[in-house]
Protein backbone atom coordinates (compact mmCIF):
# COMPACT_ATOMS: atom_id res chain seq x y z
CA UNK A 1 0.00 0.00 0.00
CA UNK A 2 1.28 3.45 -0.76
CA UNK A 3 0.09 6.64 0.76
CA UNK A 4 0.66 10.26 -0.08
CA UNK A 5 -0.13 13.21 2.14
CA UNK A 6 0.18 16.68 0.73
CA UNK A 7 -1.40 19.99 0.12
CA UNK A 8 -0.72 20.82 -3.47
CA UNK A 9 2.57 22.64 -4.04
CA UNK A 10 2.42 24.03 -0.50
CA UNK A 11 2.55 20.45 0.66
CA UNK A 12 2.39 19.78 4.36
CA UNK A 13 1.84 16.30 5.74
CA UNK A 14 -1.10 15.89 8.09
CA UNK A 15 0.11 12.75 9.85
CA UNK A 16 -0.70 12.85 13.52
CA UNK A 17 -3.53 15.35 13.10
CA UNK A 18 -6.90 14.32 14.40
CA UNK A 19 -9.37 13.97 11.59
CA UNK A 20 -12.72 15.60 12.31
CA UNK A 21 -14.84 13.85 9.77
CA UNK A 22 -18.36 14.42 8.64
CA UNK A 23 -20.59 12.41 6.42
CA UNK A 24 -22.07 14.29 3.47
CA UNK A 25 -25.45 12.82 4.41
CA UNK A 26 -25.44 14.85 7.64
CA UNK A 27 -25.37 18.13 5.73
CA UNK A 28 -27.84 18.15 2.91
CA UNK A 29 -29.64 21.04 1.26
CA UNK A 30 -33.29 20.46 0.37
CA UNK A 31 -34.45 19.85 -3.21
CA UNK A 32 -33.63 22.81 -5.45
CA UNK A 33 -37.25 23.05 -6.55
CA UNK A 34 -38.30 24.16 -3.06
CA UNK A 35 -36.26 27.39 -2.90
CA UNK A 36 -36.69 28.01 -6.65
CA UNK A 37 -40.49 28.10 -6.37
CA UNK A 38 -40.25 30.71 -3.61
CA UNK A 39 -37.69 32.74 -5.59
CA UNK A 40 -39.65 32.72 -8.86
CA UNK A 41 -42.83 33.70 -6.97
CA UNK A 42 -40.87 36.54 -5.40
CA UNK A 43 -39.59 37.81 -8.74
CA UNK A 44 -43.10 37.76 -10.21
CA UNK A 45 -44.37 39.73 -7.21
CA UNK A 46 -41.59 42.31 -7.63
CA UNK A 47 -42.46 42.75 -11.30
CA UNK A 48 -46.12 43.18 -10.33
CA UNK A 49 -45.21 45.75 -7.66
CA UNK A 50 -43.00 47.80 -10.00
CA UNK A 51 -45.75 47.56 -12.64
CA UNK A 52 -48.28 48.95 -10.12
CA UNK A 53 -45.96 51.86 -9.33
CA UNK A 54 -45.42 52.55 -13.03
CA UNK A 55 -49.19 52.69 -13.50
CA UNK A 56 -49.84 54.66 -10.29
CA UNK A 57 -46.78 56.81 -9.45
CA UNK A 58 -48.98 58.92 -7.20
CA UNK A 59 -48.86 56.07 -4.67
CA UNK A 60 -45.30 57.03 -3.78
CA UNK A 61 -45.62 60.73 -4.57
CA UNK A 62 -48.28 61.22 -1.91
CA UNK A 63 -48.64 60.29 1.76
CA UNK A 64 -48.58 56.55 2.34
CA UNK A 65 -51.59 55.75 4.51
CA UNK A 66 -54.07 54.60 1.89
CA UNK A 67 -55.34 51.22 0.76
CA UNK A 68 -53.39 50.98 -2.49
CA UNK A 69 -50.07 51.90 -0.92
CA UNK A 70 -50.67 49.32 1.79
CA UNK A 71 -51.59 46.73 -0.87
CA UNK A 72 -48.42 47.40 -2.90
CA UNK A 73 -46.32 47.46 0.28
CA UNK A 74 -47.60 44.01 1.21
CA UNK A 75 -46.98 42.84 -2.35
CA UNK A 76 -43.35 43.91 -1.94
CA UNK A 77 -42.93 42.79 1.67
CA UNK A 78 -44.75 39.46 1.53
CA UNK A 79 -44.75 38.66 -2.19
CA UNK A 80 -41.22 39.70 -3.05
CA UNK A 81 -39.09 39.87 0.08
CA UNK A 82 -40.66 37.21 2.30
CA UNK A 83 -40.98 34.74 -0.59
CA UNK A 84 -37.33 35.04 -1.55
CA UNK A 85 -36.00 35.18 2.00
CA UNK A 86 -38.03 32.17 3.12
CA UNK A 87 -36.95 30.15 0.07
CA UNK A 88 -33.35 31.16 0.67
CA UNK A 89 -33.56 30.31 4.36
CA UNK A 90 -34.75 26.78 3.51
CA UNK A 91 -31.73 26.44 1.24
CA UNK A 92 -29.05 28.32 3.15
CA UNK A 93 -29.71 27.55 6.79
CA UNK A 94 -29.06 23.82 6.49
CA UNK A 95 -25.81 24.25 4.56
CA UNK A 96 -24.51 27.34 6.34
CA UNK A 97 -25.23 25.89 9.76
CA UNK A 98 -24.09 22.38 8.83
CA UNK A 99 -27.30 20.51 9.37
CA UNK A 100 -30.33 19.45 7.32
CA UNK A 101 -33.83 20.84 7.00
CA UNK A 102 -36.28 19.34 9.49
CA UNK A 103 -39.05 18.77 6.92
CA UNK A 104 -39.22 19.54 3.22
CA UNK A 105 -42.89 18.52 3.16
CA UNK A 106 -43.78 21.20 5.72
CA UNK A 107 -41.86 23.72 3.63
CA UNK A 108 -43.94 22.84 0.57
CA UNK A 109 -47.13 23.23 2.58
CA UNK A 110 -45.90 26.59 3.77
CA UNK A 111 -45.39 27.66 0.18
CA UNK A 112 -49.05 26.94 -0.59
CA UNK A 113 -50.27 28.85 2.50
CA UNK A 114 -47.87 31.68 1.76
CA UNK A 115 -48.95 32.22 -1.85
CA UNK A 116 -52.67 32.03 -1.08
CA UNK A 117 -52.21 34.19 2.01
CA UNK A 118 -50.20 37.03 0.52
CA UNK A 119 -52.08 37.15 -2.80
CA UNK A 120 -55.39 37.27 -0.93
CA UNK A 121 -54.11 39.93 1.45
CA UNK A 122 -52.92 42.17 -1.38
CA UNK A 123 -56.30 41.84 -3.10
CA UNK A 124 -58.19 42.47 0.17
CA UNK A 125 -56.08 45.53 0.98
CA UNK A 126 -56.64 46.92 -2.51
CA UNK A 127 -60.43 46.80 -2.00
CA UNK A 128 -60.01 47.71 1.70
CA UNK A 129 -61.87 44.70 3.03
CA UNK A 130 -60.21 44.27 6.41
CA UNK A 131 -62.20 41.16 7.26
CA UNK A 132 -60.76 39.43 4.20
CA UNK A 133 -57.34 40.77 5.14
CA UNK A 134 -57.80 38.99 8.47
CA UNK A 135 -58.90 35.78 6.77
CA UNK A 136 -56.06 35.69 4.25
CA UNK A 137 -53.68 36.97 6.92
CA UNK A 138 -54.63 33.94 9.01
CA UNK A 139 -53.80 31.67 6.06
CA UNK A 140 -50.45 33.42 5.74
CA UNK A 141 -49.94 33.11 9.51
CA UNK A 142 -50.44 29.33 9.33
CA UNK A 143 -47.68 29.27 6.71
CA UNK A 144 -45.41 31.43 8.85
CA UNK A 145 -46.13 29.12 11.80
CA UNK A 146 -44.98 26.15 9.70
CA UNK A 147 -41.89 28.09 8.62
CA UNK A 148 -40.99 29.04 12.21
CA UNK A 149 -41.55 25.48 13.44
CA UNK A 150 -39.56 23.95 10.57
CA UNK A 151 -36.58 26.26 10.84
CA UNK A 152 -36.77 26.18 14.65
CA UNK A 153 -36.52 22.38 14.61
CA UNK A 154 -33.68 22.67 12.09
CA UNK A 155 -31.83 25.04 14.43
CA UNK A 156 -32.13 22.49 17.25
CA UNK A 157 -29.92 20.19 15.18
CA UNK A 158 -27.17 22.73 14.59
CA UNK A 159 -23.94 21.10 15.78
CA UNK A 160 -22.01 24.30 16.40
CA UNK A 161 -24.10 27.27 17.51
CA UNK A 162 -22.76 30.53 16.11
CA UNK A 163 -23.69 34.14 15.43
CA UNK A 164 -25.65 33.26 12.26
CA UNK A 165 -27.74 30.70 14.16
CA UNK A 166 -28.46 33.30 16.85
CA UNK A 167 -29.63 35.78 14.23
CA UNK A 168 -31.86 33.21 12.51
CA UNK A 169 -33.41 32.26 15.86
CA UNK A 170 -34.06 35.93 16.70
CA UNK A 171 -35.55 36.52 13.23
CA UNK A 172 -38.01 33.67 13.79
CA UNK A 173 -39.20 35.37 16.97
CA UNK A 174 -39.60 38.77 15.31
CA UNK A 175 -41.48 37.44 12.24
CA UNK A 176 -43.89 35.65 14.57
CA UNK A 177 -44.49 38.86 16.51
CA UNK A 178 -44.83 40.88 13.31
CA UNK A 179 -47.48 38.54 11.92
CA UNK A 180 -49.31 38.57 15.24
CA UNK A 181 -49.37 42.37 15.43
CA UNK A 182 -50.51 42.53 11.79
CA UNK A 183 -53.44 40.22 12.58
CA UNK A 184 -54.25 42.27 15.68
CA UNK A 185 -54.26 45.48 13.64
CA UNK A 186 -56.62 44.02 11.06
CA UNK A 187 -58.82 42.63 13.87
CA UNK A 188 -58.88 46.12 15.36
CA UNK A 189 -60.31 47.57 12.17
CA UNK A 190 -63.25 45.16 11.95
CA UNK A 191 -66.66 45.35 13.58
CA UNK A 192 -68.19 42.47 15.51
CA UNK A 193 -71.95 42.90 15.29
CA UNK A 194 -72.49 39.14 15.55
CA UNK A 195 -71.03 39.21 19.08
CA UNK A 196 -74.43 40.38 20.33
CA UNK A 197 -76.15 37.22 19.07
CA UNK A 198 -73.37 34.64 19.45
CA UNK A 199 -72.81 33.46 23.03
CA UNK A 200 -69.11 33.21 24.00
CA UNK A 201 -69.66 29.60 25.09
CA UNK A 202 -69.85 28.38 21.45
CA UNK A 203 -66.60 27.96 19.47
CA UNK A 204 -67.53 30.63 16.89
CA UNK A 205 -68.85 32.89 19.59
CA UNK A 206 -65.66 32.52 21.60
CA UNK A 207 -63.65 33.47 18.50
CA UNK A 208 -65.82 36.53 17.77
CA UNK A 209 -65.74 37.71 21.39
CA UNK A 210 -61.99 37.11 21.52
CA UNK A 211 -61.47 39.16 18.35
CA UNK A 212 -63.67 41.92 19.75
CA UNK A 213 -61.51 42.02 22.90
CA UNK A 214 -58.39 42.23 20.73
CA UNK A 215 -60.00 45.01 18.69
CA UNK A 216 -60.80 46.88 21.89
CA UNK A 217 -57.17 46.49 23.06
CA UNK A 218 -55.72 47.58 19.70
CA UNK A 219 -58.06 50.58 19.68
CA UNK A 220 -56.02 52.07 22.54
CA UNK A 221 -53.15 52.73 20.16
CA UNK A 222 -52.87 55.23 17.35
CA UNK A 223 -53.55 53.37 14.06
CA UNK A 224 -50.54 54.75 12.16
CA UNK A 225 -48.21 54.16 15.11
CA UNK A 226 -49.41 50.55 15.34
CA UNK A 227 -48.85 50.10 11.60
CA UNK A 228 -45.32 51.57 11.84
CA UNK A 229 -44.48 49.38 14.86
CA UNK A 230 -45.71 46.29 12.95
CA UNK A 231 -43.66 47.30 9.89
CA UNK A 232 -40.47 47.66 11.95
CA UNK A 233 -40.90 44.23 13.51
CA UNK A 234 -40.95 42.65 10.07
CA UNK A 235 -38.42 44.80 8.25
CA UNK A 236 -35.81 45.17 10.99
CA UNK A 237 -36.56 42.04 13.00
CA UNK A 238 -36.87 39.60 10.14
CA UNK A 239 -35.27 41.10 7.03
CA UNK A 240 -32.40 43.11 8.50
CA UNK A 241 -31.69 40.54 11.22
CA UNK A 242 -31.27 37.81 8.59
CA UNK A 243 -29.22 40.03 6.29
CA UNK A 244 -26.83 40.87 9.12
CA UNK A 245 -26.66 37.39 10.64
CA UNK A 246 -26.45 35.31 7.48
CA UNK A 247 -24.01 37.66 5.75
CA UNK A 248 -21.39 36.91 8.40
CA UNK A 249 -21.33 33.41 6.94
CA UNK A 250 -22.02 34.13 3.28
CA UNK A 251 -19.72 37.12 2.72
CA UNK A 252 -16.93 35.17 4.42
CA UNK A 253 -17.62 32.17 2.22
CA UNK A 254 -17.81 34.09 -1.06
CA UNK A 255 -14.69 36.18 -0.44
CA UNK A 256 -12.64 33.41 1.21
CA UNK A 257 -12.44 35.18 4.52
CA UNK A 258 -13.79 34.57 8.02
CA UNK A 259 -15.38 36.41 10.90
CA UNK A 260 -12.57 38.40 12.49
CA UNK A 261 -14.09 39.10 15.87
CA UNK A 262 -16.94 36.77 16.90
CA UNK A 263 -17.65 38.86 20.02
CA UNK A 264 -18.15 41.97 17.88
CA UNK A 265 -20.48 40.00 15.59
CA UNK A 266 -22.56 38.79 18.55
CA UNK A 267 -22.76 42.36 19.89
CA UNK A 268 -24.20 43.55 16.60
CA UNK A 269 -27.01 40.97 16.86
CA UNK A 270 -27.61 41.67 20.55
CA UNK A 271 -27.84 45.43 20.00
CA UNK A 272 -30.15 44.94 17.03
CA UNK A 273 -32.49 42.89 19.23
CA UNK A 274 -32.40 45.34 22.14
CA UNK A 275 -32.89 48.33 19.85
CA UNK A 276 -35.78 46.75 17.99
CA UNK A 277 -37.60 45.75 21.19
CA UNK A 278 -37.33 49.36 22.35
CA UNK A 279 -38.26 50.84 18.98
CA UNK A 280 -41.34 48.63 18.73
CA UNK A 281 -42.70 49.68 22.13
CA UNK A 282 -41.78 53.36 21.83
CA UNK A 283 -43.29 53.68 18.32
CA UNK A 284 -46.44 51.90 19.48
CA UNK A 285 -47.00 54.18 22.47
CA UNK A 286 -45.64 57.30 20.76
CA UNK A 287 -42.80 57.75 23.25
CA UNK A 288 -39.96 60.22 22.57
CA UNK A 289 -37.59 57.45 23.72
CA UNK A 290 -37.82 55.95 20.22
CA UNK A 291 -34.91 58.20 19.25
CA UNK A 292 -32.71 56.56 21.91
CA UNK A 293 -33.63 53.07 20.72
CA UNK A 294 -33.08 54.10 17.10
CA UNK A 295 -29.56 55.01 18.23
CA UNK A 296 -29.16 51.51 19.70
CA UNK A 297 -30.10 49.99 16.32
CA UNK A 298 -27.65 52.32 14.60
CA UNK A 299 -24.97 51.24 17.10
CA UNK A 300 -25.76 47.64 16.06
CA UNK A 301 -25.36 48.54 12.38
CA UNK A 302 -22.10 50.40 13.02
CA UNK A 303 -20.77 47.33 14.86
CA UNK A 304 -21.92 45.18 11.97
CA UNK A 305 -20.28 47.48 9.42
CA UNK A 306 -17.07 47.42 11.45
CA UNK A 307 -16.99 43.61 11.45
CA UNK A 308 -17.98 43.39 7.79
CA UNK A 309 -15.14 45.75 6.87
CA UNK A 310 -12.74 43.58 8.87
CA UNK A 311 -13.99 40.45 7.07
CA UNK A 312 -13.51 42.14 3.69
CA UNK A 313 -10.05 43.46 4.59
CA UNK A 314 -8.99 39.91 5.49
CA UNK A 315 -10.44 38.38 2.34
CA UNK A 316 -8.24 36.24 0.15
CA UNK A 317 -10.29 36.70 -2.99
CA UNK A 318 -9.43 40.27 -3.83
CA UNK A 319 -11.78 40.80 -6.75
CA UNK A 320 -15.35 41.47 -5.66
CA UNK A 321 -17.93 39.97 -7.99
CA UNK A 322 -21.27 41.59 -8.84
CA UNK A 323 -23.19 39.74 -6.18
CA UNK A 324 -20.93 41.20 -3.49
CA UNK A 325 -21.16 44.63 -5.15
CA UNK A 326 -24.96 44.46 -4.98
CA UNK A 327 -24.70 43.44 -1.36
CA UNK A 328 -22.25 46.18 -0.43
CA UNK A 329 -24.54 48.72 -2.11
CA UNK A 330 -27.26 47.55 0.27
CA UNK A 331 -24.91 48.10 3.19
CA UNK A 332 -24.00 51.59 1.91
CA UNK A 333 -27.72 52.39 1.68
CA UNK A 334 -28.02 51.41 5.33
CA UNK A 335 -26.11 54.62 6.12
CA UNK A 336 -28.74 56.76 4.36
CA UNK A 337 -31.50 54.62 5.88
CA UNK A 338 -30.07 55.18 9.38
CA UNK A 339 -29.89 58.94 8.79
CA UNK A 340 -33.55 58.99 7.70
CA UNK A 341 -34.46 56.88 10.76
CA UNK A 342 -32.77 59.37 13.07
CA UNK A 343 -34.59 62.33 11.52
CA UNK A 344 -37.97 60.59 11.66
CA UNK A 345 -37.53 59.44 15.24
CA UNK A 346 -36.56 62.93 16.42
CA UNK A 347 -38.88 63.76 19.38
CA UNK A 348 -41.62 66.17 18.47
CA UNK A 349 -40.98 66.10 14.73
CA UNK A 350 -44.08 67.70 13.18
CA UNK A 351 -45.99 65.78 10.50
CA UNK A 352 -45.70 68.04 7.47
CA UNK A 353 -45.94 67.21 3.78
CA UNK A 354 -42.14 66.94 3.68
CA UNK A 355 -41.88 64.64 6.72
CA UNK A 356 -44.73 62.56 5.28
CA UNK A 357 -42.76 62.16 2.06
CA UNK A 358 -39.61 61.45 4.06
CA UNK A 359 -41.51 58.55 5.64
CA UNK A 360 -42.24 57.28 2.12
CA UNK A 361 -38.56 57.63 1.22
CA UNK A 362 -37.64 55.78 4.43
CA UNK A 363 -39.89 52.84 3.58
CA UNK A 364 -38.79 52.81 -0.07
CA UNK A 365 -35.13 53.04 0.96
CA UNK A 366 -35.48 50.17 3.40
CA UNK A 367 -37.52 47.78 1.26
CA UNK A 368 -36.49 48.45 -2.35
CA UNK A 369 -33.05 49.76 -1.40
CA UNK A 370 -31.36 47.98 1.49
CA UNK A 371 -33.31 44.73 1.46
CA UNK A 372 -33.78 44.42 -2.31
CA UNK A 373 -30.13 45.12 -3.17
CA UNK A 374 -29.06 42.59 -0.54
CA UNK A 375 -31.48 40.01 -1.91
CA UNK A 376 -30.54 40.61 -5.56
CA UNK A 377 -26.88 40.25 -4.60
CA UNK A 378 -27.50 36.95 -2.86
CA UNK A 379 -29.77 35.72 -5.68
CA UNK A 380 -26.90 36.28 -8.09
CA UNK A 381 -25.20 33.50 -6.13
CA UNK A 382 -28.13 31.37 -5.04
CA UNK A 383 -29.91 30.88 -8.39
CA UNK A 384 -26.80 29.72 -10.30
CA UNK A 385 -25.97 27.46 -7.39
CA UNK A 386 -29.42 25.87 -7.32
CA UNK A 387 -29.47 25.28 -11.06
CA UNK A 388 -25.88 24.07 -11.12
CA UNK A 389 -26.59 21.69 -8.27
CA UNK A 390 -29.66 20.30 -10.00
CA UNK A 391 -28.12 19.94 -13.47
CA UNK A 392 -24.51 19.12 -12.72
CA UNK A 393 -24.25 18.03 -9.07
CA UNK A 394 -24.47 14.34 -9.97
CA UNK A 395 -22.22 14.64 -13.02
CA UNK A 396 -19.19 16.12 -11.31
CA UNK A 397 -16.27 13.72 -11.63
CA UNK A 398 -18.08 11.83 -14.40
CA UNK A 399 -18.27 14.53 -17.05
CA UNK A 400 -16.77 17.93 -17.64
CA UNK A 401 -19.17 20.38 -16.01
CA UNK A 402 -19.25 24.17 -16.34
CA UNK A 403 -18.24 26.46 -13.48
CA UNK A 404 -21.00 28.52 -11.91
CA UNK A 405 -19.74 31.67 -13.62
CA UNK A 406 -20.34 29.96 -16.99
CA UNK A 407 -24.07 29.91 -16.27
CA UNK A 408 -24.66 33.65 -16.36
CA UNK A 409 -23.52 36.88 -17.97
CA UNK A 410 -21.59 39.37 -15.85
CA UNK A 411 -22.53 42.07 -18.41
CA UNK A 412 -26.21 41.51 -17.66
CA UNK A 413 -25.41 41.60 -13.95
CA UNK A 414 -23.66 44.95 -14.41
CA UNK A 415 -26.45 46.34 -16.61
CA UNK A 416 -29.04 45.23 -14.05
CA UNK A 417 -27.08 46.80 -11.23
CA UNK A 418 -26.66 50.21 -12.85
CA UNK A 419 -30.26 50.38 -14.12
CA UNK A 420 -31.66 49.40 -10.77
CA UNK A 421 -29.39 51.80 -8.89
CA UNK A 422 -30.25 54.69 -11.23
CA UNK A 423 -33.97 53.91 -10.94
CA UNK A 424 -33.69 53.68 -7.18
CA UNK A 425 -32.02 57.10 -6.88
CA UNK A 426 -34.49 58.75 -9.28
CA UNK A 427 -37.52 57.32 -7.45
CA UNK A 428 -36.08 58.24 -4.05
CA UNK A 429 -35.53 61.88 -5.01
CA UNK A 430 -38.89 62.06 -6.81
CA UNK A 431 -40.74 60.74 -3.74
CA UNK A 432 -39.15 63.41 -1.55
CA UNK A 433 -40.35 66.15 -3.90
CA UNK A 434 -43.75 64.49 -4.62
CA UNK A 435 -42.93 64.33 -8.32
CA UNK A 436 -45.04 61.75 -10.14
CA UNK A 437 -43.12 62.00 -13.43
CA UNK A 438 -39.88 61.34 -11.56
CA UNK A 439 -41.40 58.34 -9.79
CA UNK A 440 -42.62 56.91 -13.10
CA UNK A 441 -39.26 57.51 -14.83
CA UNK A 442 -37.41 55.91 -11.93
CA UNK A 443 -39.78 52.94 -11.90
CA UNK A 444 -39.14 52.44 -15.63
CA UNK A 445 -35.43 52.22 -14.83
CA UNK A 446 -36.14 49.82 -11.96
CA UNK A 447 -38.17 47.69 -14.37
CA UNK A 448 -35.29 47.75 -16.88
CA UNK A 449 -32.93 46.59 -14.13
CA UNK A 450 -35.31 43.76 -13.31
CA UNK A 451 -35.55 42.78 -16.97
CA UNK A 452 -31.74 42.48 -17.15
CA UNK A 453 -31.76 40.47 -13.95
CA UNK A 454 -34.53 38.21 -15.25
CA UNK A 455 -32.77 37.69 -18.59
CA UNK A 456 -29.84 36.35 -16.62
CA UNK A 457 -32.12 34.15 -14.53
CA UNK A 458 -33.76 32.80 -17.71
CA UNK A 459 -30.34 32.05 -19.19
CA UNK A 460 -29.36 30.22 -16.00
CA UNK A 461 -32.60 28.23 -15.98
CA UNK A 462 -31.94 26.92 -19.52
CA UNK A 463 -29.27 24.71 -17.94
CA UNK A 464 -32.10 22.80 -16.23
CA UNK A 465 -33.40 21.59 -19.57
CA UNK A 466 -30.24 21.78 -21.67
CA UNK A 467 -27.24 20.96 -19.50
CA UNK A 468 -23.86 21.61 -21.12
CA UNK A 469 -21.84 18.51 -20.41
CA UNK A 470 -18.66 17.38 -22.10
CA UNK A 471 -16.79 14.11 -21.69
CA UNK A 472 -13.83 14.12 -19.33
CA UNK A 473 -10.35 13.74 -20.71
CA UNK A 474 -9.38 10.09 -20.62
CA UNK A 475 -6.78 9.58 -17.94
CA UNK A 476 -5.78 6.04 -17.19
CA UNK A 477 -2.88 4.37 -15.40
CA UNK A 478 0.27 4.01 -17.45
CA UNK A 479 1.05 0.56 -18.80
CA UNK A 480 4.11 -0.95 -17.22
CA UNK A 481 5.94 -4.08 -18.27
CA UNK A 482 6.73 -6.40 -15.43
CA UNK B 1 3.50 -9.30 -19.07
CA UNK B 2 2.08 -5.84 -18.45
CA UNK B 3 -0.27 -4.23 -15.93
CA UNK B 4 -1.86 -0.84 -15.40
CA UNK B 5 -0.30 0.69 -12.33
CA UNK B 6 -2.14 3.44 -10.55
CA UNK B 7 0.12 5.99 -8.99
CA UNK B 8 -0.36 9.27 -7.17
CA UNK B 9 0.32 11.31 -10.28
CA UNK B 10 -2.49 9.56 -12.14
CA UNK B 11 -4.90 10.07 -9.25
CA UNK B 12 -3.99 13.75 -9.03
CA UNK B 13 -4.44 14.16 -12.74
CA UNK B 14 -7.90 12.62 -12.52
CA UNK B 15 -8.86 14.77 -9.55
CA UNK B 16 -7.79 17.88 -11.47
CA UNK B 17 -10.94 17.28 -13.51
CA UNK B 18 -13.12 17.80 -10.44
CA UNK B 19 -13.80 21.50 -10.10
CA UNK B 20 -15.29 23.54 -7.30
CA UNK B 21 -17.94 25.31 -9.40
CA UNK B 22 -18.13 28.37 -7.16
CA UNK B 23 -14.39 29.05 -7.33
CA UNK B 24 -13.93 27.71 -10.85
CA UNK B 25 -10.83 25.74 -9.90
CA UNK B 26 -10.08 22.06 -9.45
CA UNK B 27 -9.87 20.45 -6.03
CA UNK B 28 -6.17 19.62 -6.35
CA UNK B 29 -5.01 23.15 -7.13
CA UNK B 30 -7.35 24.48 -4.44
CA UNK B 31 -5.40 22.36 -1.96
CA UNK B 32 -8.46 20.44 -0.85
CA UNK B 33 -6.86 17.00 -1.22
CA UNK B 34 -4.96 16.17 1.95
CA UNK B 35 -3.86 12.63 1.26
CA UNK B 36 -4.15 9.74 -1.14
CA UNK B 37 -3.63 6.10 -0.23
CA UNK B 38 -3.60 3.45 -2.92
CA UNK B 39 -4.06 -0.14 -1.89
CA UNK B 40 -4.43 -2.56 -4.78
CA UNK B 41 -7.70 -1.66 -6.48
CA UNK B 42 -8.82 0.65 -3.70
CA UNK B 43 -8.11 4.36 -3.28
CA UNK B 44 -8.68 6.32 -0.10
CA UNK B 45 -8.70 10.11 -0.31
CA UNK B 46 -8.73 12.47 2.64
CA UNK B 47 -9.97 15.90 1.65
CA UNK B 48 -11.44 19.09 3.02
CA UNK B 49 -13.52 21.99 1.75
CA UNK B 50 -12.87 25.70 1.82
CA UNK B 51 -15.44 26.22 4.58
CA UNK B 52 -17.47 23.87 6.80
CA UNK B 53 -20.73 25.38 5.52
CA UNK B 54 -19.77 24.84 1.88
CA UNK B 55 -22.98 24.26 -0.10
CA UNK B 56 -21.05 22.05 -2.51
CA UNK B 57 -20.26 19.63 0.28
CA UNK B 58 -22.09 16.60 -1.07
CA UNK B 59 -21.45 17.21 -4.77
CA UNK B 60 -17.70 17.65 -4.37
CA UNK B 61 -17.21 14.54 -2.24
CA UNK B 62 -19.28 12.49 -4.65
CA UNK B 63 -17.46 14.07 -7.59
CA UNK B 64 -14.08 13.00 -6.23
CA UNK B 65 -15.42 9.50 -5.72
CA UNK B 66 -16.90 9.41 -9.24
CA UNK B 67 -13.60 10.52 -10.74
CA UNK B 68 -11.65 7.84 -8.86
CA UNK B 69 -14.10 5.11 -9.85
CA UNK B 70 -13.70 6.20 -13.46
CA UNK B 71 -10.13 4.91 -13.42
CA UNK B 72 -9.46 1.45 -14.81
CA UNK B 73 -8.43 -1.02 -12.14
CA UNK B 74 -10.18 0.89 -9.37
CA UNK B 75 -13.06 -0.96 -7.75
CA UNK B 76 -13.40 0.97 -4.54
CA UNK B 77 -12.94 4.61 -3.62
CA UNK B 78 -13.38 6.09 -0.16
CA UNK B 79 -13.54 9.82 0.43
CA UNK B 80 -13.07 11.05 3.96
CA UNK B 81 -13.98 14.67 4.60
CA UNK B 82 -12.04 16.33 7.41
CA UNK B 83 -12.09 19.82 8.90
CA UNK B 84 -8.77 19.60 10.66
CA UNK B 85 -6.40 20.97 9.70
CA UNK B 86 -8.70 23.74 8.47
CA UNK B 87 -8.19 24.78 4.86
CA UNK B 88 -6.53 28.09 4.20
CA UNK B 89 -5.47 29.75 0.95
CA UNK B 90 -1.79 28.99 1.55
CA UNK B 91 -2.67 25.41 0.65
CA UNK B 92 -3.51 26.42 -2.93
CA UNK B 93 -1.08 25.91 -5.75
CA UNK B 94 0.16 28.85 -7.79
CA UNK B 95 -2.17 27.72 -10.58
CA UNK B 96 -5.08 27.66 -8.13
CA UNK B 97 -4.34 31.15 -6.89
CA UNK B 98 -4.17 32.46 -10.43
CA UNK B 99 -7.44 30.76 -11.41
CA UNK B 100 -9.34 32.11 -8.42
CA UNK B 101 -7.71 35.51 -8.09
CA UNK B 102 -6.65 34.71 -4.56
CA UNK B 103 -3.79 36.67 -3.07
CA UNK B 104 -2.02 35.61 0.09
Amino acid sequence: MEALSFKSDAAKPIAGKSAATVSPKEVRPPSVILPLQFIITGLLALFAAVGCLLARPDLLATYHYNQHVIAVTHLVVLGWICSVIMGAVYQLVPVALETKLHSERLANWQFAFHVVGFAGMVWAFSIWDLKQVGHFGSVLAIGVGLFVYNIGRTLLRVPKWNVSATAVAAALGWISLSILTGLFISAGKCTYDSATVLPPTTPVGALVHGLRSIASFVGRFDAISAMHAHAHLGSVGFFLMLIVGVSYKLVSMFTLSEVQNPRRAIWSIALLNIGLAGVFITILVGSPWKFAFALVIIAALVTYGWELAAILRARNRRKLDWSIKYFLTAIALLVVFSAAALILSWPGLPLTTLTGQLENVYGFLGLLGVVTFAILGMLNKIIPFLVWFRSYGREIGRKQVPAMTDLYSTRLQAAGYWSFLAGFIVVGVAILFSNETGVRTGCALLAAGLVFFTMNVASILTHLTRPQLKPLASIQPEKRTL
Amino acid sequence: MSCDRIDDATVLEVLRQVIDPELGCNVVDLGLIYSIAISGRKIDVVMTLTTPGCPMHEALCQGVRNALLGLDNVDEAEVQLVWEPAWDPSMMSAAGRTATGVEI
